[in-house]
């Protein structure tokens, strides 16, 4: 069990060591099973409520010279999934993206995805990616670009309905090196879902799409997923991942800060923000506060990020106090992912705050 | 294997209709051939339209090879063809074959055009096996290059890969002798190149219907050693590939 050796630490941090075994645990008895579970149909795995994961993370780290762009991440996502992979530049999205597809390999930890190994399963035909770094061949026209890839899958969507579904079938005879950006990216989609497989990975798809030919992407990404395909994505377009995603990971330095439903993920981050004015503010009160996330204090001006903005607020008014212009404010999204990478940079390098959102 | 027939399929329709590529291939040795193949001298104890007629097939066969391939590799390793490749079922190293594949059998052509040249225009005459074997050694050649290519491809940046390519492939023309006959001091040290095995073993089979082993020994040992560089680019690069 030497791979899990980074993940000591947390362990350690945390004064449990037991309950980290535990969760590793898990990890392990699903490893011994995937020898099983791949001959047997999925719906049989029937010890957990979840069937078995497409995709697994067991505590992988990236390093690059000094550099420790991905550390200890562990993640599992199901079949059927939605997911987005939520971070700032520099988090390690990339670079995760990147081993899961077999294109570099983890320092230390191990991926598994339809329960083999990176590499074998993308050479299977059962993954679907489409990269930032990823380009086109150039000199030949989007149909013989789209049959050439369709002819090196063993069960390819027809021809034409990839050119269709990923809106490319107008230009399909020109040339791909005279194409515009957006065109681009579309082309390089269509190379993604050219193969019909169970899992497609997309590392920013709508860059350099216009308003449009996003809503058109995303319309033929859903019936994608319709079909049963789990689909994981990664973006900086927080709106995005709002609307079309069912969980969402925010990952900074390298590490899984929170996992979650969109909703879930902005109560993590305190749903609301309380603010209002009181005199004779008492700081160690208004932290002990019921659903309390973040509390800012300037003079008489007292800010609160919670959970709970109702419990938060009558336990202000129960204890006698009396604040004036008081606003209660939902966060979205953005506010929630920036406040959760915000503290975690914050505690610059601590893992232990990453573990509580999660 | 029928991915990578696919996508050598593909590099071929490309090749073709790269004009670039043409002119390298074809249109130069077919020009210099018809300026300069009426020579009335000799080299290497063959007949000037003989000997300038094997060099000039391996040069259009070896520039196909190596000048297109270093460069588009390079290109398509910057732009991320490469990756996304590797994203495919296609199995890691199909796109080197299918890149060495292609030229190979693009290189054919250019050679069967030159020596035609040579029978119909430069007057040359011999046995049909030896037609055979001079364009075999020539392909054969080509694959030491299609290498060399390979090498330079993934570890060269297309910014430095033009300027390198040129200077290499020139060093190799002139001191292996594909262009005029060495002699003296210069062959000593052009003896060494692989262009020289090449316009050697051909010569020899034209003039004398032998070989010599130390130029079969000769171009296996420049094949071995740009087959072990590539190999090392091309793992050496993988992850930033």
């Amino acid at each position: 069990m030497s791979h899990y050796g980074t993940g000591y630490g947390t362990a350690r941090r945390d004064g449990s060591p037991h309950a980290s075994a535990t969760e590793y645990g898990t990890d392990r008895d699903y490893q011994s099973t995937a020898g099983y579970a791949s001959t047997a149909s999925t719906s049989t795995s029937t010890s957990t409520s979840t069937s078995r994961p497409v995709v697994s993370f067991v505590n992988v780290s990236k390093q690059y010279g000094t550099l420790k762009a991905v550390d200890g991440l562990s993640l599992d996502l199901r079949p059927g999934e939605t997911t987005a992979l939520l971070g700032p530049n520099g988090a390690g999205k990339s670079t995760s993206l990147d081993m899961l597809l077999a294109l570099r390999k983890p320092t230390s930890g191990k991926i598994m995805m339809f329960g083999s190994d990176p590499y074998h399963a993308v050479k299977s035909g059962r993954v679907g990616a489409m990269l930032q770094s990823g380009g086109l061949m150039p000199e030949v026209t989007v149909r013989e670009l789209i049959t050439l890839v369709t002819t090196l899958h063993p069960k390819p969507e027809p021809i034409d309905l990839t050119l269709k579904r990923a809106g490319i079938d107008k230009f399909a005879d020109q040339r791909v090196d005279r194409l515009s950006g957006g065109q681009t990216q579309r082309v390089r989609f269509a190379l993604a879902i050219v193969g019909k497989s169970e899992l497609i990975v997309l590392d920013e798809p709508t860059t350099a799409m216009d308003v449009e030919t996003r809503r058109l992407f995303w319309d033929s990404m859903k019936a994608e997923v319709a079909e049963g395909r789990t689909l994981l994505f990664a973006t900086h377009y927080l709106e995005e991942a709002d609307q079309a995603a069912d969980r969402i990971l925010v990952i900074n330095r390298g590490r899984l800060l929170a996992d979650g439903t969109p909703a879930e993920i902005k109560a993590k981050a305190g749903a609301r923000r309380i603010t209002f004015h009181l005199d004779q503010v008492d700081e160690q009160f208004l932290l002990g506060l019921p659903g309390l996330a973040n509390l800012e204090v300037r003079r008489d001006f007292v800010q609160i990020q919670t959970s709970d903005s109702d419990a938060t607020l009558y336990a202000v008014l129960d204890a006698g106090l009396r604040p004036r212009d008081i606003e209660v404010t939902g966060l979205g999204l953005e506010q929630a992912f920036l406040a959760i990478t915000a503290e975690d940079d914050a505690a610059n390098g601590s893992a232990s705050r990453g573990d509580d959102l999660r | 294997m029928s991915g990578t027939l696919a996508l050598a399929k593909a590099e071929i329709s490309r090749l073709r209709r790269n004009k670039r590529y043409l002119i390298f291939t074809v249109a130069l040795p077919v020009m210099f051939y018809l300026i300069f193949g009426k020579q009335k001298a000799t080299g290497y104890g063959v007949a000037f339209a003989a000997f300038y007629m094997v060099g000039m097939a391996s040069f259009g066969a070896f520039s196909g090879a190596f000048n297109n391939n270093t460069i588009r590799i390079s290109q398509e390793r910057k732009d991320g063809w490469i990756r996304q490749l590797r994203l495919t079922p296609l199995p890691a190293n199909s796109y080197v074959v299918a890149k060495i594949l292609a030229s190979m059998v693009t290189t054919v052509p250019s050679i069967v055009i030159v020596f035609l040249l040579g029978r119909f225009y430069g007057g040359v005459q011999m046995a049909a096996w030896k037609w055979i074997v001079c364009l075999l050694a020539i392909w054969i050649g080509t694959l030491i290059f299609a290498a060399l290519a390979v090498a330079l491809g993934y570890k060269l940046d297309p910014d430095s890969v033009q300027p390198v390519t040129i200077v290499v492939f020139f060093f190799f023309s002139i001191f292996g002798g594909l262009w005029f006959p060495l002699s003296g001091a210069l062959q000593k040290f052009g003896e060494f190149t692989p262009t020289y095995q090449v316009v050697k073993v051909t010569t020899d089979v034209i003039g004398t219907g032998t070989v010599a082993l130390v130029n079969v020994i000769g171009i296996v040992i420049w094949f071995a050693i740009f087959v072990v560089l590539a190999t090392w680019a091309v793992r050496s690069t993988a992850e930033t590939v």
